[in-house]
């Protein structure tokens, strides 16, 4: 589809919390707050850092590198946009900075991969590395699974 | 303040048939059910001065209050995050009497979750916490839990015949409660069988969809002492939402796999003074199956990890004992509500001997609560 098209997905609604976000996968670069004051990662993003409480953590530049922390496969086509595309993962990826992002398991292209995951022999645990994703005229962070040697 | 002892204490009842339609609105339903549980407490609307909401109920005290004839009320609100609700509904109920702000409060819960449809399909904006989960299609609440059961599985060891164990336990005892909509036998194969819906996550590891309607009232153990029923005290409750959460997806942060559950249990025990052990009976939500096996070891009921086991031996009391929000009826967990007071009045339809304390949980994964029920003032 065009971005001219209507959505056939939830868009997210961006604000000014998370427009940096948005605006870095808009180049394909993933970034990540990081407090100033201690240091920690923040993820969902946030206005002030929960531990420190130091004002705009700094978007940070992330290589997206992680691992497997949970997946799910859907299977019946719950979303219009997604008919015709079952079965497929939405992967929980811990970066090595230690947060959690949500994503599609995509082919090593960023390609959608109609998988239960069986082919790509994903597992708790296994390295995943970032692929972008392009969904109603958005970068969406997604990641592959190499195959492992 | 009026004198005497003003324990908090359940004193009515009331649950419309459930089903997957209704045939009326939820004010309909819900006007009817308040005025159901009034009658059985033997009350009337005009002794009503205290109402609590569940945040995702679309009737508000103020109209509920309006169409059953309520006077004043001096005590009202709400609680949010869907599932989470019930026990911190009674829980705010117990602190206004116990206050001496109101003296008899309704709660209540009217859903039509069968007939309304799914209200995910159809969205198509993702603010705040969504933007980052609903544009993957991240939408249903069985997406969210999945993430976690998936986790649990890996790291307590548990196959999928841990949850079997939970969705037959309730079928079992849906098929003596005749209230509950679920009333086929079901085996470990046919739970095995059922299909996937978001793995690891089948169909009969998923609670109803149903319109149902019920309520409570609650007043003072001194005035419950002239009322024409058998009382249930309010021994202690706890509320809880665990540091950095999110409704449902709370696992970005530093911890994974803990529920705002762990963060209730220090709260409910030292608020009533009794541990898990004194429990003879219990209802925990049952959105989902695995959130049996992480509330007793989250509870306390056994230690961390030893769940599987803990259920497999039948050390556990004695669960969701109409069926719960897999077998009977899923309104959000007001059912276990009405089942944990049945089994204090001895009106279960799986009725436990002796039944001292029962208590209820609400929705783990998000901000929720417990609340224990007795047989005694306290």
């Amino acid at each position: 589809m065009t971005t001219a098209d209507a959505p056939m997905l939830p868009v997210p609604v961006v604000d000014r919390d998370t427009q940096p976000f948005w605006s870095g996968c808009d180049e394909q670069r993933l970034f990540v707050q990081r407090c100033s004051g201690c240091h920690r990662w923040i993820w969902q993003p946030m206005p002030i850092c929960p531990t420190c409480h130091a004002v705009d953590p700094v978007w940070t530049e992330v290589s997206g590198d992680g691992v497997v922390a949970s997946w799910t496969v859907i299977r019946p086509p719950v979303l219009a946009g997604h008919a015709g595309r079952t079965p497929f993962v939405i992967l929980l990826i811990q970066l090595d900075e230690g947060v959690r992002l949500l994503g599609y398991l995509v082919d090593d292209a960023g390609e959608w991969s109609t998988t239960d995951g069986t082919a790509e022999n994903i597992s708790m645990g296994a390295r995943a590395a970032l692929r972008w994703h392009r969904q109603d005229g958005r970068w969406l962070p997604s990641w592959t699974l190499p195959p492992r040697l | 303040m009026s004198g005497g002892n003003r324990q908090a204490t359940v004193v009515g009842l009331h649950a419309l048939p459930f089903s997957k339609n209704i045939g009326m609105t939820e004010r309909n339903a819900g006007a009817r059910a308040i005025l159901g549980a009034l009658d059985d407490a033997g009350l009337g609307a005009a002794d009503v001065d205290g109402m609590f909401r569940f945040g995702w109920e679309t009737t508000t005290e103020l109209e509920m209050g309006r169409i059953v004839g309520v006077g004043n009320l001096r005590a009202f609100g709400e609680v949010g995050f869907g599932g989470g609700a019930g026990a911190p509904v009674v829980a705010m109920a117990s602190t206004a009497i116990e206050q001496g702000v109101a003296d008899v409060v309704v709660l209540w819960r009217a859903r039509n979750r069968g007939s309304g449809g799914r209200p995910w399909v159809s969205q198509l904006h993702a603010e705040g916490q969504d933007q980052f989960e609903r544009p993957y299609g991240l939408v249903r609440p069985v997406d969210g839990m999945a993430m976690h059961v998936r986790y649990w599985m890996h790291h307590y060891g548990w196959g999928p015949e841990v949850f079997g164990r939970v969705a037959i336990n309730n079928r079992d005892h849906a098929r003596n409660n005749p209230m509950a909509l679920m009333q086929k036998p079901m085996t470990m194969d046919d739970y095995l069988e059922s299909r996937m819906i978001a793995d690891p996550l089948r169909l009969f590891d998923c609670c109803l969809e149903t319109d149902g309607a019920m309520a409570m009232v609650l007043t003072t153990a001194e005035r419950a002492r002239d009322l024409p029923i058998v009382p249930a005290y309010v021994t202690g409750h706890g509320m809880g939402s665990g540091p950095e959460g999110y409704a449902m997806t709370f696992y970005y942060g530093p911890e994974m796999g803990v529920t705002p559950a762990r963060y209730v249990a220090p709260t409910l025990w030292k608020n009533t003074g009794l541990q898990a052990a004194d429990m003879d009976v219990v209802q925990i939500y049952d959105a989902f199956t695995p959130q049996i096996p992480i509330s007793f070891q989250e509870y306390g009921f056994c230690p961390d990890g030893e769940a599987a086991d803990y259920m497999a031996d039948g050390a556990n009391p004695p669960y969701n004992t109409s069926g719960g929000g897999l077998s009977e009826a899923y309104v959000h967990g007001f059912n276990l509500l009405l089942e944990g007071v049945r089994q204090v009045r001895g009106t279960s339809s799986n009725q436990v001997a002796d039944v001292q304390h029962s208590l209820v949980t609400s929705g783990n994964v998000v901000p929720t609560g417990a609340v224990v029920f007795s047989k005694d003032p306290s």
